[in-house]
């Protein structure tokens, strides 16, 4: 057997190899630069092609108020996914909890005829309740989170046919109706400002409070968290019950946006979801979840689709493009960050 | 015993084994013979598992050769192992759990076939023979989950038969086996020498290893020390070998009397599963003490246990006299008590957050900006990090870089930040300078100390007794599950611990 190279023999190598390894620096630099700006760059990019190709239709204040009144209904529901993420679960109930919440949010006030301030705070609470109770699946019974996510969710989309078995009495107050098409302020849609409001919560509750970093500390080791007294079961369980809201608050805009509650409205949601929340994992930081990142995340799909629509691109480009981006940006700052590290 | 050296079995040459900069082997002779017992001996990190890991074909030596009946072997793999008639059987048993013990004994070995199709009736046939030679009482139909361990060993020697194994290395057979069982083992491991099966037994059991080996080899930071043949040595020879030398002062002069003061830490009776058997020691305010003993002798559990991460079965512990019930992390957090784990990786840091995030981590709470409301103040935060880098002499750039890019000393030194709170009374720590340089190692021993002067106890679980006799005030020692002895004063001597390090039998014959 031969004696493998020694430390003394790879120190004297390395004088040597000084100029290879400020090339190297550099371009782990690069490779860093990619990683973390990547979606952001491209993001950019398409903004800038779309102005090019476009600049009488796209580059325009309602085109842009347009593309983000569109993501927020996506923006909500997706930061609260990121929240469970961000603690090392995920929840896959979430599109299901929006269509099912869009149903009742319609029947408490157009069958029930509960007041809509009351019918939307309770239907807020019953999302809460959902995510609490994957929650309590997950961390205390220990089912593993997409069985108990994914059984919550079939249970749900049963309980929304049931509930729709009952005719609901045809036709919404105006004011429900309303939520999501009102412009209260300088004319920026309703959605955009709940949008805003909800991500602010979210992100100042994750960076700015204990509670956040105890989120943190259990999605980066949960055993140092553990034995760091993080109560770590309750930690993921409002993150759980976060996502629910969120998803639940979807749907109801998503009803008002309707003017009815429909079977199923907003399942898609879920994907939509995920994707936005992965490709804002490769955004600023190294594959960590945040709010921004989703932001942003969400961003890039919306732009990208409605740049699509703009060029009357046919509408099966748009599944396709989601998929191939996702694919795309996080297969790349993955391969950047592994490159940057080697 | 055989004859000379020169026509052993299995000769191993100029065996070395480096990892990083540490040399896990260096330049390692060793014979075996055809059917003897050959015993290995040397504390944790001697050697020993190195020296097996290379037979087995898991790690791959730097140099030296191994030659068995004169030819040379290349063991680059496993599957070369066994093909040269070697044979391992390591504490984890590797069998399948709910395959039958004839399934487990088969798996992977030759069958009989013809035409290549398996004859199974042949094939369970070699299996039965293989377990009949040691006298197997138990049905081969059985899963091996309803097997004992005891049970289980005899699986996996059955298994290196059917595989004509030549030598079956052996790792701590006895650790989880009853006294009854341990002989039942024994008496397999004669008829095998017997039998022309050389046996390389594996064990911290020094009473078992002189009792069985014909020949013993002994290991101490890599290198072999001594070689015996039966009757020349005893176990406190044995125990100078392993050790290296016969008597070490005490390196620690101003060591503090037993403390008349109120205790401050009591653990009484407590015990979980076959780890902690029944420990009961006392903590006292300004102490450093010390738990000793073998890696697997309970220390880790224990810690565990009295910090709440894992459910008590019997016992209690109190602090300051008040019994601390139920165990809860979070309890033993909120009552003053910290771990700093022996894992320092996987169960202390955050590798991809700051260094200022790792050290307050568990005091959130105390950072928020006003008490009542859940946000966080930045210069509270700050200042704090800032503080305990200073007091700690943590060597870092910037209080926001990502800890894992921190030394290993360092990353240590910001694991005990976490608990220097005012609220801290005692502090866990274990294996505080494993992996750690030498100048590091002192500093968190003087963090340690000034620590202990303030009036907290500190209780240091070191499987270095150096660092034991260096650092402690008393020091209370371990042994498979329970407590084999403590030292306090001028009897805190590293000759001293090693001795209640190795107590077993005597333990063991008493609780019987």
């Amino acid at each position: 057997m031969n004696p493998t190279p020694t430390l003394a023999s790879a120190a004297e190598a390395s004088p040597a190899a000084g100029a290879v390894s400020l090339e190297r620096n550099r371009r782990r630099v690069a490779l860093v630069i990619l990683s973390r700006y990547g979606t952001l760059i491209g993001l950019t990019a398409m903004v800038v092609a779309f102005t090019i190709r476009a600049p009488t239709t796209f580059l325009t204040l309602p085109n842009f108020l347009n593309i983000l009144n569109q993501s927020s209904l996506t923006a909500i529901i997706a930061a609260g996914l990121t929240m469970t993420l961000v603690v090392g679960e995920f929840d896959l109930s979430i599109g299901y909890v929006a269509s099912f919440a869009g149903l009742i949010v319609v029947g408490f006030i157009a069958r029930d005829g509960l007041p809509m301030l009351l019918a939307v705070p309770l239907v807020l609470l019953i999302g809460a309740g959902i995510g609490t109770t994957s929650g309590f699946l997950v961390t205390k019974v220990r089912i593993n989170a997409v069985i108990a996510t994914l059984g919550i969710g079939t249970i749900l989309v049963g309980a929304g046919f049931a509930y729709s078995a009952f005719p609901i009495a045809a036709g919404v107050p105006a004011e429900f109706v309303q939520i999501s098409l009102g412009k209260p302020v300088f004319g920026i849609p309703n959605p955009i400002l709940i949008m805003v409001v909800v991500l602010a919560i979210l992100w100042v509750i994750l960076n700015k409070t204990d509670l956040g970093q105890k989120m943190q500390a259990v999605g980066g080791n949960i055993e140092a968290a553990r034995l760091s007294g993080i109560r770590v079961d309750r930690v993921k369980m409002f993150a759980f019950a976060t996502a629910g809201v969120c998803a639940a608050l979807t749907g109801t805009l998503l009803s008002s946006l309707l003017g009815s509650g429909t079977l199923a409205a907003a399942d898609g949601y879920l994907l939509d979801a995920f994707a936005a929340v992965f490709l804002g994992s490769a955004t600023l930081r190294d594959g960590e979840f945040h709010i921004v990142g989703t932001l942003v995340g969400v961003l890039i799909i919306a732009v990208g689709f409605n740049g699509l629509s703009i060029f009357g691109a046919p509408t099966f480009f748009q599944p396709i493009f989601k998929g191939a981006i996702l694919v795309l940006a996080v297969g790349l700052s993955t391969l950047a960050r592994r490159y940057a590290k080697a | 015993m055989q004859s000379e050296s020169s026509s052993a079995w299995l000769q191993v040459r100029g065996l070395s084994k480096s990892f990083g900069g540490a040399r896990a082997l260096s330049e390692v002779d060793i014979d075996i013979h055809r059917g003897e017992v050959h015993g290995l001996v040397g504390a944790n990190g001697a050697g020993k598992s190195t020296l097996i890991r290379c037979l087995a074909g898991i790690t791959a030596p730097d140099t030296g050769s191994v030659t068995i009946d004169g030819d040379d072997v290349r063991i680059s793999q496993p599957r070369d192992a066994e093909v040269a008639g070697l044979a391992f059987i390591h504490q984890e048993l590797n069998l399948v759990p709910h395959f039958t013990a004839v399934q487990n004994i088969l798996l992977g070995a030759p069958k009989v076939t013809r035409a290549g199709i398996i004859n199974w009736k042949k094939s369970r046939k070699v299996a039965y023979a293989a377990a009949e030679r040691i006298g197997v009482q138990f049905s081969l139909e059985r899963r091996v989950e309803d097997l004992s361990v005891a049970e289980r060993w005899l699986v996996m020697i059955s298994k290196a038969l059917v595989r004509n194994a030549t030598m079956i290395a052996m790792d701590e057979p006895t650790a989880s086996l009853s006294d009854h069982e341990s002989a039942q083992l024994f008496r397999v491991i004669r008829d095998l020498s017997r039998d022309g099966v050389a046996i390389l037994y594996v064990s911290h059991r020094l009473d078992e290893v002189l009792e069985l080996s014909d020949r013993i080899t002994v290991f101490r930071d890599g290198r072999v020390t001594e070689t015996a043949v039966r009757g020349q040595l005893d176990k406190r020879g044995l125990i100078r070998a392993i050790v290296g030398r016969e008597v070490i002062a005490a390196v620690r002069q101003d060591r503090k009397a037993t403390p008349g003061t109120e205790p401050l830490f009591e653990a009484k009776h407590v015990a979980r599963g076959s780890a902690v058997k029944d420990v009961s020691f006392t903590l006292y305010p300004g102490e450093v003490l010390g738990l000793g003993g073998l890696v697997g002798a309970g220390r880790t559990e224990l810690a565990r246990l009295a910090f709440g991460a894992d459910k008590l079965e019997a016992g209690s512990f109190e602090l300051r006299g008040r019994p601390l019930q139920p165990n809860s992390v979070p309890r033993a957090v909120a009552n003053g008590i910290g771990l700093v784990p022996e894992e320092r990786r996987s169960e202390g840091l955050m590798l991809e957050k700051s260094v200022s995030y790792n050290m307050n981590v568990a005091v959130l709470r105390s950072l928020r900006s006003v008490p009542g409301l859940p946000f966080l103040s930045s210069s509270k935060t700050r200042a704090r990090s800032n503080r305990l880098v200073d007091q700690l002499q943590i060597k870092t750039q910037n209080i926001n870089e990502p800890i894992g890019g921190l030394s290993g000393g360092n990353q240590q030194k910001a694991l005990i930040a976490r608990w220097l709170t005012p609220g801290i009374q005692v502090l866990f720590l274990d294996e505080p300078s494993r992996g750690v340089d030498i100048g590091a190692r002192q500093e968190i021993h003087q963090a340690i100390r000034d620590l202990a002067d303030r009036g907290v106890g500190a209780i240091v679980i070191s499987s270095d007794v150096e660092e034991l006799a260096a650092l402690c005030d008393r020091v209370v020692v371990m042994c498979e599950g329970l407590v084999s002895g403590e030292v306090s004063g001028d009897e805190v001597t590293e000759q001293n611990i090693i001795e209640l390090s190795y107590a077993h039998l005597q333990t063991q014959g008493e609780s019987a």
